[in-house]
């Protein structure tokens, strides 16, 4: 069995947990992270992608819209490629209460989101894709955000100040003695060995999946109800801006313009199993209503991926009823050691993207209260990895950089511009065998073929570069395709539907992979 | 003008009804918004080679598979019907030859490496054949990112075609004399009508080559000089070789593609290509014309018969839309085999057999469409191709077969009703 030793163990690797280990590694703590799948793979790879300007929240929530314009503006500093200035709109449609409008306009103002009122027309002149029957809306300082760029970012800032990041690596043990956590193991997902971890100070970070690990410290009742809201990605930029409807927010309410597709959000439905989420038929087709009120024709757009994640909404079993609808809409910091005399463990939930950092933040400094140590914080001053020049990235980003270059390298992904060099990189840096992991990373196969063209340019990539044998590369593939038609069979209608036939006429037609050799059982 | 007959789509099927019956005869004029299957396909012609079991004799077993599946286009056809269109095709192949028959397969790497059933093959194709077991060298080219030897090779040395008939394949991976990185394989195939760019590609590959019995290349082996192309390659390297077929759009189905458009023209028949169609004029059991867009207005084209080969969900010729509802998207005929209302149309698993694969037009023996009670729609209108309900192409490995023999079928059933 390996073993090693760290001041801080974060368990968690969506943006929190990568948030809370760059924190601790730049307040000069050892640590180590571990998540049982790869990073940002949860939660936070499965949102729209929008980063808040806190006009979502200026109505109902105040002060979770106050934090999130503060965060917003940290965030375009400290991460500056990862997010696209798209701003944000919050629109009237004929089906929103026109009174909300006033209200909407006096939450900005008193929660501190900067607010500007656009007539009808200014909104059309705009997004001329909308809704011509919008009668107003707002400007908002919204934006886009990778979500994966950014949780990346904070692994390597992370890792410059020397933390250890081990994805695929599952948690399966929390080991107590004389009141504090003291040892933990986790398991690597791929060969299955385990290693104990004796850490100073453990930080639960799991998100929607907080209870169980601190049940594994015998500390019960952490109840985090998963609140499953599924998103569909359109292909085009229907609009170049986040529109919101200016209204108490609801499903299927939102258009995010990110990269090169458009995504809607989304639901909100409680369900048992935060890792089962599940695609109703149902909430496809309220998105499609929904965005056909925000854009005509939307409808007839191609669906290219849907997909569902799970909304941490932390609800302690131990605190009444009006803490309860305090804490779920913000972030909550359970200190263990107040609530179970469970010491050096502490749980980060809830809360959202927006305000990772935030929560990182006040986690650090519990921490180091009761470590009884003063070391600030330096996350919202110091920028992250790639976003040095300040620049936000922008929507022709990987056109220009192909343009400077166009005959020397490859193309092997057409619809993301992913050339071979780059793609060779990023198999080298990511060491994986996971087609999905370098998917998340460079967004291959995200545009409108699906990887119909280029999954199989990037198996004999693959094949050669990480010498894996043809049934390894073939098992790479396949589960590629398999993860894919999760994320498209749902929405297997229109040009989508036409798409996906080709691909298997590709696939199975041409390529025939239903007879590739399979690895031998191990 | 009144043509005999008008074929909507210029894939395989169209364009081998519309030659087949233009060289009956009749005046004949292909409509089409693009080209269509042939530059998909590898071109090899694949008539039945999963059952989900292996098909070795298609000959033999179509007959068992056709009881099988009652709905499926074969079902609509005579074996013998079947391998008269192979025949008519090969004679039509004017470039190069086709081999094989309907009596056994041909086994034919694909470009991932899995051996996969073939009837008829470009000549260009046929050493690769792996029923024999041997020992292989595969080619690539830095500048091709649609080929990759080595993956193909790996994977190809673990297939055995016969006990004691083992396949033994390396890989070679060539930088041709061409300047840029970023080569198509159509580029590829114009460079190797070139004497001076084959001769180094030979140089450089006279000392790889030895000990193998064939030499596989990727299938950009020229466009209309393909036969001189592998002859010289095969001279120069002392070795049979052969061509595996690449991602689309592929080169020898645009070979395939070239031959039966200038056959047509050569018989008199028309294409025309660059608009959709929208839709027909139709009266009672009869389509009088085929309504087009054309430049600002629309245009008709009269005609006494009509062949619907639009293909199936890949090619837009079934669509169906967010609300679920699917169509045949010309004429408007019912398809068949959607599933009701509430029912899964689409596996939640990939490799599970998804039964909207199978929706298409419904059509009687003589390729009319037809509706559910079998009552023929349009008397003068015939259906070929992957738009006929009842196959899934692409797991059979059936979708060359059915274009071809449905296109030639549609065909003879039209110059029989004129006869």
């Amino acid at each position: 069995m390996n073993r090693l030793e760290a001041d801080v163990l974060v368990i968690g690797g969506g943006a929190t947990g990568a948030g809370v280990a760059r924190d601790a590694a730049m307040r000069g703590f050892s640590t180590i992270l571990a998540e049982r799948g790869d990073l940002a793979m949860g939660t936070t790879g499965r949102f729209h992608g929008l980063l808040h300007s806190g006009g979502r929240y200026v109505v109902r929530d105040p002060p979770s819209a106050t934090e999130c314009m503060q965060e917003n503006l940290i965030l375009r500093r400290i991460a500056a490629d990862a997010i696209e200035d798209t701003g944000g709109m919050f629109v009237t449609t004929p089906w929103d209460d026109p009174a909300y409008a006033a209200k909407f306009h006096d939450g900005c103002k008193g929660a501190g989101v900067p607010v500007e009122e656009l007539s009808a027309a200014e909104v059309l002149r705009r997004e001329p894709r909308l809704n011509p029957r919008i009668s107003g809306g707002f400007a908002v300082p919204d934006a886009a955000v990778d979500a994966w760029k950014t949780v990346w970012a904070c692994a390597r800032s992370a890792q410059e100040h020397g933390a250890r990041i081990l994805n695929y690596h599952r948690a399966v043990s929390l080991h107590v003695s004389d009141g504090a956590v003291t040892l933990a193991a986790v398991m690597d997902e791929a060969t299955g060995e385990t290693t104990e971890i004796e850490a100073g100070f453990v930080i639960n970070a799991t998100g929607v999946w907080a209870g169980r690990i601190a049940a594994m410290a015998g500390c019960g009742g952490v109840t985090v109800v998963p609140g499953n809201g599924i998103m569909i990605a359109m292909n085009h930029r229907l609009v170049d801006t986040v529109i919101n409807r200016c209204k108490e927010p609801a499903d299927g309410d939102i258009l995010v313009p990110i990269r090169t597709v458009s995504v809607i959000g989304t639901t909100d439905s409680l369900v048992d199993d935060p890792d089962e989420n599940a695609i109703g038929r149902d909430d496809v087709e309220l998105m499609l209503a929904e965005g056909e009120r925000l854009v005509p024709g939307f409808r007839s757009v191609r669906a290219l991926r849907v997909w569902a994640g799970a909304r941490p909404l932390f609800k302690d079993d131990k605190a009444g009823e009006a803490d309860t609808r305090a804490m779920s809409r913000s972030f909550a910091l359970i200190d263990h050691r107040e609530r179970d005399g469970v010491e050096r463990f502490l749980t980060i939930t809830g809360g959202k993207f927006t305000t990772f950092r935030k929560m990182a933040e006040a986690t650090l400094d519990k921490m180091c209260e009761q470590l009884a140590t003063e070391r600030p914080c330096r996350t919202a001053d110091e920028t992250l990895p790639g976003s040095e020049s300040g620049h936000h990235y922008w929507i022709g980003a990987r056109l220009a950089a192909r343009e400077g270059d166009l005959t020397g390298d490859q193309l092997i992904c057409e619809c993301e511009l992913i050339t071979r060099h780059r793609l060779e990189d990023a198999m080298q840096r990511r060491a994986t065998t996971n087609l999905d992991d370098i998917r998340r990373t460079l967004r291959l196969a995200m545009g409108p073929c699906q990887g119909g063209f280029c999954i199989y340019r990037a198996t004999g990539i693959l094949h050669d570069l990480a010498r894996l044998d043809g049934p390894a590369a073939n098992n790479s593939l396949r589960r590629f395709l398999e993860e894919r038609w999760k994320g498209v069979q749902p929405i297997l209608y229109g040009d989508q539907l036409r798409q996906a036939r080709l691909d298997d006429w590709i696939f199975q037609g041409l390529l025939d992979v239903e007879h590739l050799p399979e690895s031998a059982p191990a | 003008m009144i043509y005999d007959a008008a074929v909507i789509g210029a894939g395989t099927a169209g364009l081998a009804a519309a030659l087949r019956m233009a060289e009956g005869g009749l005046k004949v004029i292909v409509y089409a918004k693009g080209v269509g299957s042939t530059h998909l396909t590898g071109g090899t012609i694949d008539v039945l080679g999963y059952t989900p079991h292996l098909v070795e004799h298609p000959e033999t077993e179509l007959p068992s598979f056709v009881d099988a599946h009652p709905d499926h286009p074969y079902a609509r056809l005579s074996v013998a019907t079947i391998n008269d269109a192979l025949g008519w095709f090969r004679g039509r192949m004017t470039t190069y030859d086709y081999t094989g028959n309907l009596a056994a397969n041909l086994m034919l790497p694909t470009a991932a490496g899995a051996p996969k059933p073939s009837a008829l093959v470009p000549e260009t194709m046929a050493a690769g054949d792996l029923r024999g077991g041997g020992r292989f060298v595969i080619v690539g080219f830095t500048q091709l990112k649609d080929f990759y030897p080595a993956y193909l090779a790996d994977n190809l040395s673990r297939f055995e075609a016969a006990p004691g008939l083992p396949v033994n394949a390396r890989s070679v991976t060539q930088r041709a004399p061409i300047a840029q990185a970023d080569v198509t394989p159509l580029s590829f195939a114009r460079h190797f009508e070139d004497a001076e760019f084959r001769k180094a590609v030979i140089a450089g590959l006279e000392r790889e080559v030895g000990g193998s019995d064939a030499v596989g290349f990727p299938a950009v082996l020229g466009l209309g000089e393909a036969r001189t192309v592998c002859q010289e390659l095969q001279d120069g390297l002392g070795l049979p070789v052969f061509e595996v077929p690449t991602l689309p759009p592929s080169v020898p189905g645009m070979r395939m593609f070239n031959a039966l458009k200038r056959a047509l023209s050569k018989a008199g028949g028309t294409v025309v290509m660059g608009g959709p169609a929208l839709g027909a004029d139709a009266t009672g059991e009869r389509v009088e014309a085929l309504v087009t867009a054309a430049a600002a207005r629309t245009r008709s084209y009269r005609a006494r018969h009509f062949v619907l080969a639009t293909g199936g969900f890949a090619s837009g010729g079934i669509v169906m839309d967010s609300t679920g509802a699917v169509k045949e998207s010309v004429l408007g005929l019912p398809v068949a085999g959607v599933p009701p209302t509430g029912e899964e149309r689409f596996s939640p698993g990939y490799w599970a057999s998804h039964p909207m694969a199978r929706a298409g037009v419904a059509v009687d023996d003589a390729l009319r469409p037809v509706d559910a009670d079998g009552d023929v729609l349009y008397a003068n209108v015939r259906i070929a191709g992957a738009a006929i309900a009842g196959a899934e192409p692409w797991r059979e490995k059936s979708g060359e077969g059915i274009t071809l023999a449905t296109g030639y079928a549609a065909a003879s059933s039209i110059l029989e009703s004129d006869a």
